[in-house]
């Protein structure tokens, strides 16, 4: 009896500790969290404690090679230099790395509450909708003539919403095919192949070429191409294919035009070589990483990539955990001969706090590391978007020049509208029932257009974008 | 000889619905199998077509990765002590509450358990912002106890024990208060071992619950060390490294304390989920 009542004793004990442990180390937390703009102590500047999230982007400060090289190396070291030299407040900075599939519910949910970060670096067209919905601050003032001249204006565009800046542009990761230069040679096909560091152009016959010459050359249980339609991820190709025959997707009043001859095209040249068998079989079901995977595993001749995939899949293959093979770029034909060319802008942008110490620190903070000449660098581990970090490194990384051409022919896929999150939703049913037979293409790009139209419309409404 | 007929048809039918029983078990314990096997093998042997069924060669290294590169072995401390101390105060209200309702008299009982179990068709996700803004003004983002004190009061777990506690004898109670015992001495000593049954399916049910709250865990714990296991997975399967067979060890990381307490409790478990499947 008496251990028994030992027992409880010493249970209720540990419980209560556990719970007094628990809140105490709540209270700590808060009282650091609130400390923004908090009283000055005699001599010392005013405290302003800023929070930072990012989604997975590049590991280490200037490379991950470096020891300890994690998602918030840079972050931290340049909230540490940046709080050594501002004068104005004792900045401190809490840098949160939140997967990018996290990114909406923890954003909607800290926004309801109040409590949205100061600063969020991401992809610009996973942010867009913030910007229509009036969180986010314009940066015009942050853009200064050097950063003007030294970030190409196709960059600035794709950060521009109406007639405000709203992202700092810090890199950019630019979407292209990748193919197996080893499959193409046993097909013969040495003729297309293009340079290691060049991104080699095709025109659209000539793909269509090598299409048909890989389907007929290539051991059973391999395809030429790449194509995927399960979710939305990866659909940023899929919309450049539906550009390949030159329609413009958007009309001025940011309305979806893809329901015209070259949309249509476009539409039955993906259901033509699906059908062909030009592709995987089964896209519809497919996702954008099988048909990495596939492509890793030389099922596939030709796929899609960014600039961080392809350095991914090359260094996985130098270590040894990928089968090995001459994996080279190239662009997406289109039937104009220019190629079709994206790219992920990615940089950083600041909530509305309510807060003006607050908001005025972020913005500092943003020019700060978006700016230094030795933070900007960094940029290397995607695609800089200034040139200057372009030129110093592009011995080092001969791509650069090749990205960097490609510039000029650069689309803005998501063309800002609003509602594009929600957009995405409805692109990858239709190409799944273009894919199946449920649809014919033309129908399914009518349906597509006036889906999304409608969301366009609805999100239009409540954007402070377009109701200025 | 119509008994032997008789048998042998049975004999038959069980070979059969054995047979079914076996293959769905299996179909359904492949994704753990090849989730495991996975984890072992290099990544390129993870997504290679035709696949090794069994690993060719067996490497760990996958799993000192995620030790080393992440802080794991927190995120399972911190799952454990949110699961355990919410389930354990969860089981301390609820039982206590359904004593109440079951046991006890008193003015608009039965409405009061209405509207508590009215909240039941409530779901978490429509809660979640006043829930935060709540949790916010009380201190508790980005704690633990941020995560424990919102799941205490369920009306789930009242409704399961109010259950067991109808079942005990209302003559149990009115002896122990014939001899002498006050309600709580009633409550802790006469009624509560009764319902031990419900008590161990309510500790498991809501354990395996709060294990996966992955929603409020994951707007609640946004620091890195705060993180539970499964939000700090799912961060892990965002990792822009294409190691497939890390990422399968992650998953595998955060798939064996449930699995564990799955094969340990798994009486309770079965009879938590067959509570009112038999009317007596």
């Amino acid at each position: 009896m008496l251990k028994k009542r030992m027992f409880s004793a010493a249970t209720a004990l540990v419980l209560i500790m556990s719970l007094l442990a628990g809140c105490s180390g709540g209270d700590q937390k808060n009282t650091a969290n609130n400390s923004a703009g908090g009283e000055a102590d005699s001599g010392k500047k005013d405290k302003v404690e800023l929070s930072l999230w990012l989604t997975p982007q590049w590991k280490g400060v200037l490379d991950a090679s470096e020891p300890n090289a994690d998602y918030d190396s840079f972050f931290k070291e340049a909230a540490d230099k940046f709080s050594k030299q501002y004068d104005k407040y004792d900045v401190k900075v809490n840098v949160q790395v939140i997967a990018g599939d996290q990114r909406d519910e923890m954003l909607n949910v800290n926004l309801n509450g109040g409590t949205p970060p100061d600063i969020f670096f991401e992809s610009v067209f996973a942010m867009g909708d913030y910007v229509h919905r009036g969180a986010l601050e314009p940066l015009d003032d942050l853009v200064d003539d050097t950063a003007k001249a030294d970030i190409d204006q196709k960059y600035w565009d794709n950060v521009t919403f109406g007639d405000n800046v709203y992202f700092y542009p810090f890199a950019h990761n630019p979407g292209t095919l990748a193919y197996n230069a080893d499959m193409f040679k046993a097909a013969g096909l040495d003729n297309y192949i293009g340079d290691a560091n060049e991104i080699q152009t095709w025109s659209l016959d000539e793909y269509n070429n090598i299409l048909k010459t890989l389907k007929e050359k290539l051991p059973k249980g391999s395809y030429p191409m790449g194509l995927y339609a399960l979710n939305n991820q990866g659909d940023t190709w899929n919309l450049a294919y539906l550009r390949m025959f030159g329609n413009k997707f958007f009309d001025d009043e940011r309305n979806i035009i893809l329901d015209d001859e070259n949309g249509l095209k476009a539409a039955q040249w993906l259901k033509d070589v699906y059908s062909q068998g030009y592709t995987n079989p089964g896209a519809e079901s497919v996702s954008s990483n099988d048909a990495n995977a596939m492509f890793q595993n030389q099922q596939l001749a030709v796929s899609f990539t960014n600039a961080v995939l392809f350095n991914n899949a090359k260094a996985d293959m130098e270590a040894g955990k990928a089968p090995k093979f001459d994996i080279r770029l190239a662009n997406i034909p289109s039937a104009s001969g220019n190629p079709l060319s994206f790219t992920y802008v990615v940089g950083a942008c600041v909530f509305k706090t309510g807060n003006d110490v607050k908001t005025q620190v972020a913005k500092d903070f943003v020019k700060f590391f978006s700016s230094d000449s030795e933070l900007v660098k960094s940029s290397k581990n995607s695609i800089p978007v200034r040139s200057s970090v372009a030129d110093q490194f592009k011995d080092q990384y001969p791509l650069f020049t090749a990205y960097d051409a490609n510039s000029a022919n650069l689309f803005n896929f998501t063309g800002n509208v609003p509602g594009y999150s929600e957009l995405r939703q409805v692109l990858y049913p239709e190409l799944q029932a273009i894919y199946i037979g449920e649809k014919t293409p033309e129908q399914a790009i009518k349906d597509y257009q006036s889906k999304g139209n409608t969301i366009i419309q609805q999100a239009k409404e409540s954007s402070i974008i377009y109701s200025k | 000889m119509a008994h032997t007929k008789e048998k042998k048809q049975r004999e038959k039918y069980d070979i059969l619905s054995n047979s079914i029983i076996i293959f769905f078990a299996v179909l359904n314990l492949f994704p753990l199998y090849w989730l495991f096997t996975s984890s072992l093998k290099n990544s390129s042997d993870v997504i290679k077509m035709p696949p090794d069924w069994w690993p060719r060669t067996f490497t760990f290294s996958n799993y000192t990765d995620v030790f080393n590169s992440q802080p794991a072995l927190r995120w399972t401390l911190n799952s454990i002590y949110v699961a355990g101390l919410s389930t354990i105060l969860v089981v301390i209200a609820s039982s206590m509450a359904a004593y109440a309702f079951s046991k006890l008299n008193f003015f608009g009982k039965n409405a009061l358990f209405i509207i508590f179990i009215s909240s039941l068709m409530v779901p978490k996700e429509v809660m979640i912002v006043p829930l935060f803004r709540i949790t916010q003004d009380l201190g508790m983002v980005n704690t633990l106890s941020g995560m424990v004190w919102p799941n205490v009061a369920t009306a789930f777990g009242v409704f399961l024990l109010k259950g067991f506690f109808d079942s005990a004898p209302d003559a149990l109670r009115e002896a122990a208060r014939i001899d002498g015992a006050g309600e709580i001495r009633t409550f802790l000593q006469i009624l509560l071992p009764i319902i031990k049954p419900g008590i161990g399916a309510l500790f498991i049910l809501n354990f395996v619950q709060v294990w996966n709250d992955y929603l409020w865990q994951l707007v609640i714990g946004q620091d890195k060390n705060v993180k539970t296991l499964m939000v700090g997975i799912a961060t892990l399967m965002q990792d822009l490294n294409p190691n497939f067979a890390y990422k399968m060890a992650g998953a595998t990381v955060a798939a064996i304390p449930m699995l564990l307490i799955f094969l340990l409790f798994q009486q309770y478990f079965t009879r938590g989920i067959a509570i009112g499947a038999v009317k007596e």
